[in-house]
């Protein structure tokens, strides 16, 4: 946590803020959702509740917590209650542990008469070693808030939402973790500030012994794994229930799934527990493949040091060029919530056979092809990032 | 200090956790606890300074393992199939002798440990990358008969429902 008072403090309120920034996207994203799918299809979406319709989330979240509250009877209340709870809880902690802006230095510096001595913030709420192996380990028991929806509230159609809930998502997990393995074979690490520290400058790496470099892209992940991020952005679809893998929820078929019986600001926990693993596979996605938060070429370092030099003190040079990387990584983090989105109203659903078969026959074997190519290549060519 | 606080919460829920596996009578529920308890063992792995192991133990029993035993126990009917459950002489004979052993295991090796507070073995904390030169090396034998192992039970589950019947019958 740190190793006196004010490092203390900040740390909490760091965790604090991360884990507010996650829930208050929530609102925006459900606007962009609706204004999108209007857009997408041609309506206009709401529009009447103050300018573009943006204020309609306030009036809905009035809305949300106004609402009768109420367990149907003959479901298990101690569940009922704790399914939404549980949805919020894992997508809330995965989050905190991706690095959302580069470190913040801080000089040692006066403050209550007495001296502060020098730190270093992490713009993220935990920073560990295995980054991407507690993400996928945290992420992996949403399936029990599901689960534990749908057999608590008693229904038949909740039932089988949480059935068909945990079956997809314990089948994609395993094309998600292969996916990301050629990526980890290449950086050689499994933590997050060290993936986006070798991401940086131009493309360039070692072929059978020659120096490849190509001035005009950027070092990043995808153009190493351009199969292994399609698997993976399939898969993230799965695991967070959209469409076209939202079976769990198929109106047409379940009524709602798994939250059937779920109303009022239950209902919107549901809503943010999605909304949160959304976040956090597009947050992976852009740690992973697109370069974290670092701007492509060296852009960061000239627009970091035009920050510093706006400001007389160091160390709020620092903090304030920290805050305009953490907007880079928040808006390549909102372009792929907004692909989430783009492909919920373009793509139909699938036939439930169909999702088994493209888990287990397709993307499987596809991806244990890709850890199989690229473990090669490193042997034999010797490319490394 | 703050590690002692946290040894003993996640210990005690971790022991009250198990203690819900074995006096819930609805299985679904039973099966619950053992998640939770499984959480708290992972937590103390983390306190131990193993994250991987404590990662892994969350990713393949908690995340994994358990979600299938739910998933199959959501699908079994609680109020008629109780008494398969709990009852019977032969249950209750393999409970007690299971008990008996458990019990007498435990005690044996509180026993065997020497109570002082000074640690005679002080081991390195692994770094991921030392545990696969590790599993690949040293103990690459017993790691690929493990995954045979695994292997074997699919094809076994996928050979037997085609053989008795069901949704693959032939």
């Amino acid at each position: 946590m740190g190793s006196d008072v004010f490092e203390i403090t900040v740390n909490v309120i760091k965790m604090l803020i991360i884990f507010l920034l996650m829930v208050q996207l929530v609102p925006i994203l459900v606007w962009v959702e609706r204004r999108g799918s209007a857009f997408i299809q041609n309506r206009f979406g709401p529009n009447r509740v103050g300018p573009l319709g943006l204020t309609q989330l306030l009036a809905d979240a009035v809305k949300f917590l106004f609402k009768e509250e109420f367990v149907p009877p003959k479901s298990h209340a101690l569940l009922y209650y704790a399914a939404p709870v549980l949805a919020l809880i894992p997508g809330a902690i995965a989050f905190g542990g991706i690095p959302l802006s580069m470190p913040i230095d801080i000089q040692p510096f006066q403050m209550f008469g007495s001296e502060w001595g020098p730190y270093t913030f992490k713009f993220q709420s935990y920073d560990l070693d295995i980054g991407i192996l507690f993400i996928l380990a945290i992420s992996s028991l949403g399936a029990y808030a599901l689960l534990l929806a749908g057999w608590g509230s008693n229904n038949k159609y909740s039932l089988f939402g949480a059935l068909r809930a945990s079956a997809q998502m314990i089948s994609y997990e395993l094309a998600m973790g292969l996916s990301l393995v050629g990526m980890l074979m290449l950086y050689q690490t499994l933590n997050f500030s060290n993936m986006v520290e070798l991401q940086k400058g131009p493309l360039h790496f070692m072929f059978f012994g020659k120096e490849i470099l190509i001035p005009f892209l950027p070092n990043w992940g995808i153009f190493y794994q351009p199969l292994g991020f399609i698997l993976f952005a399939t898969a993230a679809f799965a695991e967070t229930n959209r469409l076209p893998f939202d079976l769990p929820e198929a109106e047409g078929e379940l009524v709602a799934g798994y939250h059937t019986e779920y109303g009022g600001l239950k209902m919107l926990l549901f809503y943010i527990g999605e909304y949160g693993h959304m976040m956090v596979a597009s947050a992976v996605m852009v740690t992973f493949y697109f370069g974290g938060y670092e701007l492509p070429f060296s852009l960061s370092d000239s627009l970091t040091g035009a920050v510093r030099g706006a400001f007389s003190s160091v160390n709020l040079g620092n903090v304030m060029a920290a805050l305009v990387i953490h907007v880079v990584m928040l808006l390549k983090i909102l372009f792929f919530l907004w692909v989430f989105i783009w492909v919920r109203w373009t793509l139909p659903r699938f036939r439930y056979d169909q999702l088994m078969d493209l888990g287990w026959k397709t993307m499987l074997p596809w991806s244990l092809a890709n850890v199989l190519a690229t473990a090669y290549l490193i042997l034999m060519a010797g490319s490394a990032v | 200090m703050a590690e002692i606080v946290l040894f003993y919460l996640l210990a005690a829920a971790t022991v009250a956790a198990a203690v819900g596996v074995v006096m819930h009578e609805n299985p679904l529920l039973c099966a619950l606890h053992l998640v939770l308890s499984m959480l708290g063992v992972a937590g103390l792995f983390f306190l131990l300074q193993a994250p991987f192991v404590g990662a892994v133990q969350i990713m393949v029993y908690a995340g994994a393992v358990m979600v299938l035993f739910v998933l199959v126990l959501m699908l079994i009917d609680t109020n008629q199939d109780d008494e398969k459950f709990s009852g019977g002489n032969i249950s209750a004979l393999t409970k007690g002798l299971s008990v008996g052993v458990l019990s007498g295991l435990l005690t044996s090796i509180i026993l065997r440990t020497p109570q002082s507070l000074q640690r005679s073995v002080t081991y390195e904390a692994y770094e991921v990358i030392d545990i696969a030169k590790l599993l690949f090396t040293k103990y690459v034998l017993a790691f690929e008969l493990l995954g045979v192992l695994l292997l074997v039970i699919p094809v076994g589950v996928v050979a037997l429902s085609r053989i008795r019947g069901g949704t693959h019958d032939r």
